[in-house]
């Protein structure tokens, strides 16, 4: 059992984690793996519900500056508490499943997600769109782009950092809630939190804790990478050399445009 | 050229979530045995704890195939065991939704489950003669089916459960009033499940016919929170079930029988501490199954589940 002081404790959750035999699947117990893959998944799903429903939503109503209501009606979302909403929707839900299937409970749980990850991503590429200078836009415009060209040749790649940025707060979100998929008998990796707690198995909750956390951080490095990639450098202001950088994003930007259209 | 780099990201992430999705879950019969192809639902304490998964292999030889999480005894359980998430369940024997749901509760021939007898635990300084006897006289009354009954009618039927009581004292001529118990100041808390909650209600009232003053702090939560509590004096009673609270207490208790668990009770409870004496009332764990799977594989006991298929 769990005793003695903080340092006792570090030491035994390090073993946890480092066990082998709790990385595997037994009959009774779900490893490390399987349940890491299963958090991945649900979080997966979740994020790209979300942004196929949020990203042309947002770009829509930044570009066409119609239906602003929307972004804040998706940030009363925010406020909506998960797991009382994951109980109701699973009681209405599950027992329209019958069988060996779980997709009564993958369903609730989903929904939640999305529902989490929706006003994020939504305000943030609302707002991105929204705040291009409209110098910059006017610019596009009066080189003869389209509507069209203007949105996806100039406002998405000016607001890429503001909607990279959504969309990284939302995996955040995502990730750390997906653990009350276990409030309902699902994996992922609530599971070791939960059971811990409920088997007096200190160790093992902390180390459920530790690696959700674990996982968060590294979907942030991945998201921040990508950032680094996709972001024009005449929009963050990177450039090779100090002595090349221009005055400001802003004109960076124009460059761009300039470049590409010419 | 931007446009490449986002589309290649979108493919790889969409890739990504496919192959995540396509990994499902794979059936693992083995062994031969009924269990080994049951998929088993029950708390996560369950598994680990001496009278549940170790107790079944230990007392019947029997290993499921497989083990889902689900909740305690609860509507999660319930409901997986309906729709065959789950083919056997951890549920408890006053549970309303066994008999609503024409669900078989296995028998336990061989007492792998300690007894589960209702009983106060009670802060020592606050077990005065009149108080003791309040309590005395409604565990002498309390009976499995009594408590059953009472539960349908705060679960299925949803009457409040400070009513259930009264009526209930009533019935049981429990209900006159007196002085033997007043200048007690008592602290009533629960857990947090019906059966507790009405169980402490049942001991609130008594107590305050008979002149006490009673604070109540219902549906406190699970032993983690509510053992403390009754350590450190903020609760001084609450309604406790004798195998359950010397399992939390001693880890190592192996006492079945009701009069064993009760014994063994008296050396692990914490020095400010003491319970009174037992009802006949118990509320233990029962491995239960559907009407349909009892039939099909002709199960009455746990015993059963070891047999080949």
């Amino acid at each position: 059992m769990a005793k003695g002081g903080g340092g006792a404790m570090i030491g035994q959750v390090f073993s946890w984690l480092t066990d082998p035999a709790h990385w595997r699947d037994t009959a009774l117990d779900t490893g490390i793996t399987t349940q890491l893959l299963a958090h991945v998944r649900f979080s997966l799903i979740a994020l790209g519900i979300a942004s196929a429903i949020a990203l042309p939503l947002g770009l829509f109503i930044g570009h066409t500056r119609r239906g602003t209501f929307l972004v804040a009606g998706a940030n009363a979302l925010r406020a909506l508490p998960s797991v009382g909403l994951l109980v109701l929707l699973t009681v209405m839900i599950a027992p329209h499943f019958h069988g060996r299937t779980d997709i009564g409970y993958v369903i609730p749980t989903e929904i939640v997600l999305v529902l989490l990850a929706i006003p994020p991503i939504l305000s943030n590429t609302y707002a991105g769109v929204d705040t291009v200078d409209p110098a910059v836009t006017d610019a596009a415009r009066g080189m003869g782009m389209r509507g069209r060209q203007v949105l996806f040749d100039v406002e998405l790649p000016c607001s890429l950092p503001l909607i990279l940025s959504g969309l990284r707060s939302a995996t955040l979100q995502v990730i750390a809630t997906a653990t009350i998929a276990s409030f309902v008998p699902l994996g992922g990796l609530g599971r070791f939190i939960y059971d811990g707690l409920q088997q007096q198995d200190y160790p093992q909750m902390i180390g459920g804790g530790v690696l959700v956390a674990a996982l968060a951080v590294t979907a942030d490095l991945l998201l921040a990478l990508l950032q680094r990639v996709t972001v024009s450098r005449g929009i963050s202001g990177r450039f090779a050399t100090k002595g090349d950088a221009p005055a400001g994003p802003i004109e960076g930007a124009i460059t761009r445009v300039e470049v590409e259209a010419g | 050229m931007k446009h490449k780099i986002l589309a290649g990201a979108a493919a790889a992430a969409l890739a990504l979530t496919l192959t995540a999705c396509g990994g499902s879950s794979s059936d693992s019969s083995s062994g031969g045995t009924i269990a080994s192809s049951f998929i088993f639902g029950g708390p996560a304490e369950f598994k680990t704890r001496t009278d549940g998964i170790p107790g079944l292999a230990e007392h019947y030889g029997v290993s499921f195939g497989k083990y889902t999480v689900t909740d305690t005894g609860g509507p999660v359980t319930v409901n997986a065991l309906k729709q065959g998430q789950i083919d056997a369940a951890d549920l408890f024997t006053t549970d309303p939704s066994i008999e609503s749901n024409g669900f078989v509760i296995l028998t336990d021939p061989k007492a792998n489950f300690a007894a589960q007898n209702v009983l106060p635990i009670i802060n020592k300084d606050k077990a005065t003669d009149g108080v003791k006897t309040t309590l005395n006289a409604i565990s002498a009354k309390l009976d499995t089916a009594g408590l059953g009954a009472l539960m349908v009618k705060v679960v299925s039927e949803k009457q409040d459960p400070d009513a259930v009581a009264k009526a209930w004292l009533a019935d049981q001529g429990l209900d006159a009033t007196g002085s033997s118990a007043s200048g007690v100041k008592l602290t009533v808390g629960s857990a947090n499940f019906p059966e507790n909650v009405l169980l402490a209600q049942i001991y609130a009232e008594a107590l305050k016919a008979q002149g006490a003053d009673i604070k109540l702090k219902l549906n406190i939560g699970s032993r983690e929170k509510y053992v403390p509590a009754l350590k450190d004096g903020s609760v001084d009673l609450m309604p406790e079930y004798n195998g359950s609270i010397l399992q939390y207490l001693d880890a190592k208790a192996t006492a079945t029988e009701p009069q064993d668990v009760f014994d063994a009770l008296q050396k692990a409870l914490p020095s400010n501490l003491i319970v009174l004496d037992q009802a006949e009332a118990q509320d233990s764990d029962a491995i239960v199954v559907t009407k349909e799977t009892a039939e099909k594989y002709g199960l009455k006991s746990i015993a059963d589940l070891a047999k080949k298929k």
